[in-house]
């Protein structure tokens, strides 16, 4: 073989691992809606970016015919690239090479990927599209899952993790993407389940189709496994990419400075305004959201899933910020199990990479009800308390009107470690609604009355009066202080800059318990 | 003159129901342009329990089973929580897109918007006014 055989060898083995399953393979992708696996990154990574490693490796199986089957790459397109000039590095599984099936060598190519994103301290994205298991490969395919979700695990806190199911994922593969940070969904094409229909059926007697049971829309509304669904891939890599510019390459590293030209000290009198006169009314927390960061530009996360609480992310003054915000139009923007879940998982994020958070308070309690109750609501409650307690990234609350109970300290009070605590002046801090106050101090009193229900009428305006306001907190220090609607963004904004140099540490340990 | 629609067997009737007094039963007009002419006689009647606003309105919360009107729909709307229902933003027949205020929830003392979830044709009114619902209660069934 002369040197130019040999390098023709090499083209046509390059070659062949690029057809990936072959034309009709390639061509059942695209009728299905999908992508191939290295369309996909074209669509994910800046133009030409991409360098792909272990383009050679193969399948070590012999049993059930494997050397037959055996395609180079093994099914997965392993490597690093560019988004927006930033190094990321990627796995995309090929459905087109035996299923995208999870063999060995496949699962080896990924932790591979992901050592050595760990050592680059770079964002790691896996997109999902495979059958599962390779079942010829019985227990080394298991035990790659198992290596994949160690890695995910020592990953998680030290770089961003994003997982993207662009097609099956089922079984033990899920659970992967339930150990990274975000998960994305695309309608229709993606689904994941521990156990598929018919599984179901067998077992329970359950008619449901995939997409009822996990598609994009179960996940990102009812069972909040999924972060983001879009309606097409294409959406769906826009999205990541918009992710991917608020965050930090790593937990040592600060999400980039983006300035937005718009002006950190501009008023906006439409907030002294949004506030209705009667308490019981509600307005859109999102139009705060969107007044106060640069340019109105905020990612929402979990959009569709527990709407009583807002989290996601936004810039202000060209900084990253994480905002969670009670939503009173969506079911009186109480904290209830889904809620707190969605908050607290939001904010230790957050805080493993250095991304300040902001609070708008405006939250009547904690749901009532048998149901919640016995769904743990105690337990998942908890969360909360111990995500924000726990943060020691910046942490600046405003409070809009509502902050009562249980459910005032858990979203980011003084008292749980707040650097900076505002409150408009619309804001009713108490230990409780001015009609429950009134009913249990004033009980007997109301009860002998003469006229009991304008007798307790005068009571509950009295307790208005006396503690629906942000000043009996503030005169304790509480509240650093009440602010003009209006000025809301140039005051935070303000209080980032204070902030920017914070250092706070806590006891040296292992890891704590938080209430799982 | 009230115009209602009802969906019957999956049939899709207009009928204008003519209110003659309080609680009295109104008798369907049925009209004919709207489905083919064979179609009702065969059909179960349309059930409307004639009980259109102005008089519910007379009637306070007690009879809450006279704010039942309205045949059961494909879909239905259930309250998200437990609480008091202060407003009703729609009547039997009437076309809503989604997003569309359906009715006022008062709990945790805010008045919670009870939204569309999708373009839909009310079929039927499950609550009324200052009714107390638990979660998971039937508001409104559409179709």
């Amino acid at each position: 073989m002369t040197t130019r055989d040999k390098i023709d060898d090499l083209r046509r083995r390059r070659e062949r691992v690029l057809q990936g399953g072959g034309e009709a393979r390639i061509e059942k992708q695209h009728q299905a809606g999908k992508h191939t696996a290295r369309e996909r990154l074209g669509l994910l990574l800046d133009e030409g970016s991409f360098v792909e490693i272990d383009a050679f490796v193969e399948t070590r199986g012999t049993d059930f015919g494997m050397q037959e089957k055996k395609i180079a790459g093994d099914g997965v397109v392993t490597g690093y690239g560019t988004v927006d000039g930033r190094l990321v590095f990627v796995s995309s599984q090929d459905f087109t090479v035996i299923g995208g099936s999870l063999g060995e060598m496949h699962a080896k190519k990924i932790t591979k990927a992901m050592d050595m994103a760990m050592k680059m301290g770079a964002p790691f994205i896996s997109i999902n599209d495979s059958g599962g298991a390779r079942i010829e490969e019985g227990i080394d395919a298991l035990g790659g899952f198992g290596e994949i979700f160690r890695r995910n695990t020592l990953a998680s806190g030290v770089i961003p993790q994003i997982s993207v199911i662009m097609g099956p994922c089922a079984g033990g593969a899920v659970y992967s993407p339930a150990i990274t940070d975000f998960v994305f969904m695309v309608e229709k094409t993606s689904h994941m389940f521990i156990t598929g229909p018919s599984v179901i059926k067998a077992v329970t007697g359950e008619d449901v189709t995939f997409e009822a049971l996990g598609g994009a829309g179960a996940h990102s509304t009812v069972s909040g496994v999924a972060h983001f669904a879009s309606p097409d891939e294409e959406a769906c890599f826009n999205k990541i990419k918009k992710l991917l510019s608020f965050l930090p390459d790593n937990n040592l590293s600060d999400p980039e400075i983006i300035l937005s030209g718009d002006d950190v000290n501009r008023m906006d009198e439409e907030l002294n305004g949004i506030i209705p006169d009667d308490p019981n009314k509600p307005y859109d927390m999102l139009s705060i959201i969107t007044s106060v960061v640069d340019n109105g530009d905020f990612l929402q996360v979990h959009e569709g899933f527990a709407r009583n609480i807002i989290v996601g992310f936004g810039r202000i003054g060209g900084r990253t910020v994480g905002i969670v915000a009670n939503q009173p139009r969506i079911l009186a923007g109480v904290l209830d199990v889904d809620a707190s879940d969605k908050a607290a998982r939001f904010v230790r994020f957050c805080d493993a990479f250095n991304i300040p958070l902001v609070t708008f308070t405006d939250v009547p309690g904690y749901l009532p009800g048998v149901q919640q109750e016995h769904s743990g609501i105690i337990r998942h409650g908890a969360k909360l308390l111990y995500a924000i307690s726990e943060a020691t990234v910046p942490k600046i609350n405003v409070i809009i009107r509502k902050a009562y109970g249980g459910a005032y300290i858990a979203m980011n009070s003084k008292h749980l470690g707040a650097d900076m605590v505002l409150a408009w002046p619309t804001a009713e801090i108490a230990v409780m609604g001015p009609d429950g106050a009134a009913n249990i101090i004033f009980k007997r009193e109301i009860a002998n009355a003469e006229d009991p229900i304008s007798f307790r009428k005068e009571k509950i305006q009295e307790y208005r009066d006396k503690f629906s306001n942000p000043y009996i907190a503030a005169a304790r220090g509480y509240v650093d202080d009440v602010i003009e609607p209006a000025e809301t963004r140039q005051r935070i904004a303000g209080a980032l800059d204070m902030l920017s140099g914070k250092r706070e540490t806590r006891p040296p340990k292992k890891h704590g318990n938080i209430p799982v | 003159m009230r115009r209602f629609v009802v969906n019957v067997n999956g049939n899709r009737y207009e009928v204008d129901v003519e209110e003659v007094g309080a609680f009295a039963q109104a008798a369907p007009a049925v009209n004919a342009a709207s489905f083919p002419a064979a179609a009702p006689k065969t059909a179960e009647p349309p059930v409307v329990s004639a009980a259109p606003a102005s008089a519910r309105q007379d009637e306070p919360a007690p009879a809450s089973q006279a704010a039942h009107s309205g045949a059961k729909g494909a879909f239905q709307i259930t309250a998200p929580m437990p609480g008091t229902i202060l407003d009703i933003r729609v009547n039997v027949g009437d076309f809503v897109t989604k997003g569309t205020v359906i009715a006022i929830l008062e709990a945790m003392k805010m008045e919670n918007e009870i939204l569309a979830p999708q373009d839909a044709i009310i079929a039927s009114i499950n609550v009324s006014r200052n009714q107390q619902v638990n979660s998971g209660d039937i508001i409104i069934t559409y179709n």
